[in-house]
């Protein structure tokens, strides 16, 4: 039996009401709570002026849960011994429980005018001012409070919410972040601080104090909410979907956060103008993964796949209008090489200048003459030709010329070969000497007409009769290249202007190739070479400057 | 993905500069299908030629991270003394593309007959049309770009274009420039205004119209 309920058997005047005090006491303990709270209530209806009564019934209601009686008892108890501060704060707690807020105010300062010392009644007091605003007072009280207990984080927090709602939103926060030095790990306080922020609109310091409320207590609805709203307030609405998503991921029960991402979304909308719509197709796709980022061997190979493609197409379009088709290409050299030897064969009586047959002398000019030539003037059209095909972006100009360059060579060498096997079946004397040397002539004379061909196709863009003007040079090329004659018939006056004619180079290089012991002086390979590389690097050098302007739409 | 770093464009008209984009920069995110919209003569379709890269920009960088259609439905590629299954595997050959399935899906999907193996300069209007929609869907590209829906075929083919393009979009994203506004809202979920040389992304379909219709209003005013 406890001290207490010795004292009162012998304060007592009833006995019987003691014992049953004593009785309700030991079922309280025993866990029987109906039987105790019945036996106390006879009690106190009993003798409820009797101090001793009215102390136990107030401890044992307001344990029970039953403010309201407890409330009862306790002002039985305070008409017994007025003046005590302890009882006046029972009294209040146990109207505040029961919602009587204004009784609970009473009580509160009365207690604090009689201890306005104790920290607990003080903060009790404010609390209860704040809750009946007259927010003043409770700032006053609040202010006093932590005055005097400068280590109680209770103070703090109150006076934060006083000055807040009295609109010192700075005083506030200096408030809580005292609060929050003395005692960081409250969740409400965080959240609280997080609020105020987001009222003086310093979103992300209050983002980030939710994010800290977070941290303490991850599962907490309202911080999560708060966080939510925070960043969708502060227009980081991608964030706020994405964090509602994952909430809503973690927990797609509940039903709080369905409501509060519902809410977002639904502020989201309004903020739209009112004719959004959703539609069933725009789901979120599977994101594909990035493609890697192509390396120069990538590039190198697609490079090599465009041109194969391009070549493919340029050979079988290549004569395409021509009913021959490629016949055509055979058929222009005999029909040159037969004409040039049937005149110079009446002029010359039977001795071409280099060997013995007029056939294979002509040949060995027309073959080097006509791969310039056909190679200069046909790239001259690869682009405007195929400038529908720039529309790709795959395909470049480079790939372009490229690939026609490739075909012009591959036919001319092709027309070349056949057209020697031809002549050696009709059993002329057709076997050139250095065949390495022949194919270096030819690739040379390629060159030189690529490098003229590029150049010709940027010129034909700017120069609209340009196409007209070199098909006269390459006439006035056919005259000085020494394709019916040899350098070596012409005086040395002439002959010393021609040889600076690439072509006549090239015409000369090919023979010396083709004829055993034919190495004139004036023969310079390396001229050639150089001079066909300069050519192309010209060429590409103006297309590369000039490209954005050879399409542009005029 | 295409990223737009500090891109300028313009070019001559006959009288005076058009200025298509002035120091721009944007990005077409992943996984979202964006429809362009811009008044008439703003430079749409240099637009989309340029992320196409088609068109080099006059300064600034567009970057790729996905293999970008030509404009959907652009027949030019065409050579006209080649036949229709000439065409297609040329164009497979260029994107490195499955040449066999692209000219079975092809003669699959735009019903030529035998017209397939003609030169395409015996096709009429309508057939190029089919050849070069099939042409298109053939190649597995990551981003389909539409300068302006244009109708094609019956009503059974056009059913039969759209199925098609419907189930190309699960795993492609397509930028599409058209005046309809109902065709971007079934197709797009994002949106970009140009205007003045400048280009703006809006994260919301509605949102863009919604700003296209105000600036146009604005204009008018």
């Amino acid at each position: 039996m406890s001290e207490a309920l010795a004292s009162w058997a012998v304060e007592a005047e009833d006995e019987g009401v003691l014992g049953q005090c004593r009785s309700a006491e030991a079922l309280y303990y025993d866990g029987r709570y109906d039987e105790a709270l019945a036996l106390a209530r006879t009690a106190f209806a009993a003798a409820g002026e009797s101090e001793a009564v009215a102390d136990f019934c107030g401890w044992l209601f307001s344990n029970c849960g039953r403010h309201g009686e407890a409330a009862a008892a306790y002002e039985a108890l305070l008409r017994c011994r007025p003046g005590w501060a302890a009882g006046h704060r029972h009294a209040s707690g146990s109207y505040a429980a029961i919602g009587e807020t204004e009784r609970a105010l009473f009580h509160a300062l009365r207690a604090y005018a009689l201890r306005p010392a104790d920290c607990g009644i003080a903060c009790h007091a404010t609390e209860l001012l704040l809750r009946s605003d007259r927010l003043e007072e409770a700032a006053e009280i609040a202010r006093r409070t932590a005055n005097g207990h400068p280590g109680n984080e209770v103070a703090f927090r109150l006076l934060s919410e006083a000055e807040m709602r009295l609109g010192d939103e700075a005083g506030a926060l200096a408030a809580i972040d005292r609060a929050l030095a003395l005692a960081g790990g409250k969740v409400e306080y965080q959240l609280h601080r997080g609020h105020l922020l987001c009222r003086l609109g310093r979103w992300d310091e209050a983002i980030e104090s939710f994010g800290e409320a977070l941290s303490i207590e991850p599962a907490n609805v309202a911080a999560q909410r708060a966080l939510l709203s925070a960043l969708l307030d502060s227009g980081r609405v991608e964030e706020a979907l994405a964090y509602g998503g994952a909430l809503i991921h973690a927990a797609p029960d509940s039903e709080e956060i369905g409501q509060a991402l519902l809410e977002t979304l639904n502020r989201r909308f309004a903020t739209l103008d009112g004719d959004y719509i959703v539609l069933g197709e725009r789901r979120l796709k599977p994101l594909r993964p990035p493609r890697p980022l192509p390396r120069w061997s990538d590039g190198l190979g697609t490079q090599a796949r465009v041109v194969l493609a391009l070549v493919i197409r340029e050979a079988r379009t290549r004569f395409a209008e021509a009913k021959l088709g490629y016949g055509w290409a055979l058929l222009e050299p005999i029909l040159h090489i037969l004409m040039l030897s049937l005149v110079f064969a009446v002029l010359m009586r039977g001795q071409p200048p280099i060997g013995r047959e007029f056939f294979i002398f002509y040949y060995t000019g027309i073959i080097p003459y006509h791969m310039f030539v056909h190679t200069s003037s046909n790239l001259a059209y690869a682009i405007s030709g195929s400038a529908a095909l720039l529309q790709l972006p795959l395909v470049t100009t480079l790939d372009l010329v490229i690939a026609r360059g490739l075909v012009e060579f591959v036919t001319d060498a092709l027309v070349a070969v056949i057209l020697l096997v031809g002549l050696s079946a009709f059993g002329l004397h057709a076997r050139p000497h250095d065949l390495f040397g022949i194919g270096a002539a030819l690739i040379a004379s390629w060159l030189l007409g690529c490098g003229c061909g590029i150049v010709n196709a940027v010129v034909n863009r700017f120069v609209k009769s340009w196409d007209k003007i070199w098909v006269q040079l390459a006439r006035v090329l056919y005259f000085t290249s020494g394709i019916f004659y040899v350098p070596a018939m012409m005086p040395d006056r002439i002959r010393d202007i021609l040889v600076w004619n690439p072509v006549l180079q090239a015409v000369e290089w090919f023979r010396s190739s083709f004829f055993e012991g034919y190495d004139p002086h004036w023969l310079d390979r390396s001229y050639l070479a150089g001079l066909a590389l300069l050519a192309v690097l010209l060429g590409l050098g103006l297309e590369r400057r000039l490209r954005p302007r050879l399409f542009e739409p005029s | 993905m295409i990223a737009l770093e500090g891109v300028s464009k313009s070019y001559r008209t006959r009288t005076s500069r058009q200025v298509v984009l002035d120091d721009a920069s944007a990005l077409f995110p992943t996984g979202h299908n964006f429809g362009i919209l811009g008044a008439n003569g703003s430079g749409k379709s240099t637009l989309v030629r340029l992320l196409a890269g088609t068109e080099m920009p006059d300064r600034g960088v567009i970057r790729r991270d996905a293999r970008v259609s030509f404009p959907l439905g652009f027949g030019g590629t065409f050579h006209a003394a080649l036949s229709g299954r000439e065409n297609v595997a040329f164009v497979a050959r260029l994107y490195d593309a499955d040449r066999r399935a692209a000219i079975r899906y092809v003669e699959d999907f735009a019903e030529l007959g035998d017209y397939f193996r003609m030169p395409v300069n015996t096709y009429s209007a309508g057939m190029r049309a089919r050849l070069a929609f099939a042409t298109c869907l053939a190649i597995d590209f990551d981003i389909y770009l539409i300068d302006e829906v244009t109708e094609i075929g019956d009503h059974r083919f056009r059913k039969k274009c759209a199925e098609a393009f419907r189930a190309r979009m699960q795993h492609s994203e397509i930028i599409l420039v058209t005046h309809n506004p109902q065709t971007i809202r079934q197709y797009c979920d994002r949106g970009a205004v140009l205007a003045r040389g400048e280009i703006r992304l809006y994260d919301d379909i509605g949102a863009a119209l919604a700003a296209y219709q105000r600036m146009l209003g604005s204009e008018a005013a």
